[in-house]
């Protein structure tokens, strides 16, 4: 069956508006999704800029990456498995990661 | 590290009492002028947990996990800070030093209730208003954020943040300590800690607006703040009287409301749903108040708690006991709100005539001109008399005083039964 990356964008600061409580609700609920039987695999980002490389004049440079740039940043991925796009949007339809960012879904080539 | 994804299920409340007793902790070695930065390095703590346990899994032991997060972000923050720098070093050594102890030692257990106990008499300081220690206490020791404060307080975020910043400010400018008071001091700190635990609870528990889960939390966080002191080495009897009252009227809880949220009476409540396991700690904590001689208005309340909760049914309470408990009461505490509910219970044991004789006296009392349960019970006494026509006129006015939705329907029932009544009567 296909595979399916699902990229989780947020704006951290959205986060420290939360009560502890709430935290841990949310905390559940990621939790209780990475359960789901065609949940794969799933890893968290480190929650900096990271490192863009480009070859300038012929030599590679690694820059800071375009941290500033975008509120959202690219925390973490799920790999879901599905028959298809519909398939797997209707699968991240019920992501508790909606109430705070957005997802990105993207299909693993040649799976 | 190791992150099993089958830890998963997370301890009910474990942020919440986790970020309590971390404030509570941190604010002891950072001192308390710095609680605003005790707090902020919780929070960092809990905001990784969410950013990494989703991904990774909840790790073993997770509270362990929160507490050394929240020493590094508090060993970074003192190293960043120029405020601490003439101690910073002692209290990095001191952070470090606790980051790595085994949170679950029993020593270190018991070192981090003292942190609690301390936060909570800090809290209550006299000099701290006694509506600030309140939210002070539920902020730091409870773990409440502001928004979750203002909502079971029906107040706005920024009134209660700003009662914050007061009570922040007046414990940094008349130099509060985390030390405990000693002898007489002691005592009058003490029990000005239970009058602000029994205020949380009964702001929890006997309003009916507002987000029941919310107020249901605040009676819960109430009763463990009175368990945390009861099981210190300063639990007076009366500190046991407080808890054995929060317990008991806790275990009814459930019983009070029905599905619709309207209110049910006590001779109307399902006993089935009476929290068993609470009326045990209730009776657990009664039987260590009666040490000593001291009668305070905890013990009597707790007494009459007990006995209703001693009943079988609503048929089988002992009415007499608890109108001797009440003359009791009411000459320790001679208040109208207690003269009003004594006499409901002299309804019950002499009769509506007796009962409306002894609230006579209320009736041009100031503190009760807007208060509803005042024409309300003088309503209920004339029904019981057969007097519909005039318990109208109380539940018509008890309706023009403040009171909260389910207490509007309630009120609206009884002046329905009036107006039935009134035309049985003249048939």
């Amino acid at each position: 069956m296909p595979l399916y990356m699902l990229l989780l964008y947020d704006d951290p600061t959205g986060w420290m508006k939360l009560s502890p409580e709430e935290m841990q609700r949310a905390t559940e609920k990621y939790m209780a999704w990475t359960k789901k039987p065609f949940t794969k695999d799933s890893k968290r980002l480190a929650p900096d800029a990271g490192r863009v490389i480009r070859s300038q004049g012929g030599k590679p440079k690694a820059t800071d990456g375009p941290y500033s740039e975008t509120k959202e940043i690219l925390g973490g991925y799920y790999t879901i498995e599905a028959a298809n796009y519909d398939e797997a949007v209707k699968l991240a339809l019920d992501h508790p990661h909606l109430d705070h960012g957005t997802l990105e879904l993207r299909q693993v080539y040649g799976t | 590290m190791t992150a099993t994804r089958e830890a998963g299920a997370l301890l009910e409340h474990l942020f919440r009492q986790q970020a309590g007793r971390m404030v509570a902790h941190l604010t002891r070695l950072l001192g308390p002028a710095n609680i605003d930065l005790a707090e902020e390095t919780v929070q960092e703590a809990m905001l990784r947990a969410l950013q990494t346990w989703p991904y990774e899994g909840v790790p073993e032991n997770a509270g362990a996990w929160l507490f050394r997060v929240a020493h590094n972000a508090a060993i970074d923050a003192v190293r960043r800070n120029k405020l601490l720098s003439d101690k910073s070093d002692a209290i990095v050594a001191e952070l470090t030093r606790s980051a790595t102890a085994p949170q679950d030692a029993p020593d270190v257990e018991v070192q981090l209730r003292d942190d609690e106990l301390r936060m909570i008499f800090m809290c209550c300081h006299p000099e701290v208003s006694q509506e600030s220690s309140v939210a002070l206490s539920l902020k730091t020791v409870g773990g409440f954020s502001v928004r979750e404060i203002a909502r079971a307080f029906l107040a706005d975020d920024t009134a209660i943040a700003q009662r914050l910043v007061r009570a922040k400010s007046q414990i940094r400018d008349r130099g509060l300590t985390l030390d405990m008071p000693r002898g007489d001091a002691l005592k009058r700190r003490l029990a000005s800690v239970l009058d602000v635990v029994y205020f949380m609870f009964n702001e929890g528990y006997t309003a009916h607006e507002g987000e029941d889960l919310i107020r249901r939390d605040l009676c819960f966080e109430a009763l463990r703040l009175g368990r945390l002191v009861a099981a210190s080495s300063i639990a007076l009897p009366t500190v046991h009287a407080l808890v054995a009252l929060m317990a008991f009227q806790v275990s009814r809880l459930a019983a009070r409301v029905d599905e619709l949220g309207d209110l049910v009476l006590f001779e109307d409540q399902d006993h089935a749903l009476w929290d068993q396991r609470l009326i045990g700690l209730g009776f657990h904590h009664f039987d260590q108040c009666m040490a000593g001689d001291e009668v305070s208005e905890y013990h009597v309340q707790a007494a009459i708690a007990a006995t209703y909760a001693r009943a079988a049914d609503a048929q089988s309470v002992d009415w007499s006991m608890i109108l001797r408990l009440y003359d009791q009461f009411l000459a320790i505490n001679p208040s109208p709100v207690v003269t009003l509910n004594r006499a409901v219970v002299v309804g019950k044991v002499e009769g509506p005539a007796q009962a409306l004789a002894a609230i006579a006296p209320l009736e041009n009392n100031t503190r009760l001109r807007s208060y509803y349960l005042l024409p309300a019970v003088r309503g209920h006494l004339f029904l019981e008399l057969g007097q519909p026509v005039e318990a109208a006129v109380c539940f018509r006015a008890a309706l023009e005083c403040p009171c909260s939705e389910p207490e509007r329907r309630f009120l609206r029932r009884k002046l329905e039964e009036c107006g039935r009544a009134t035309i049985l009567g003249q048939d």
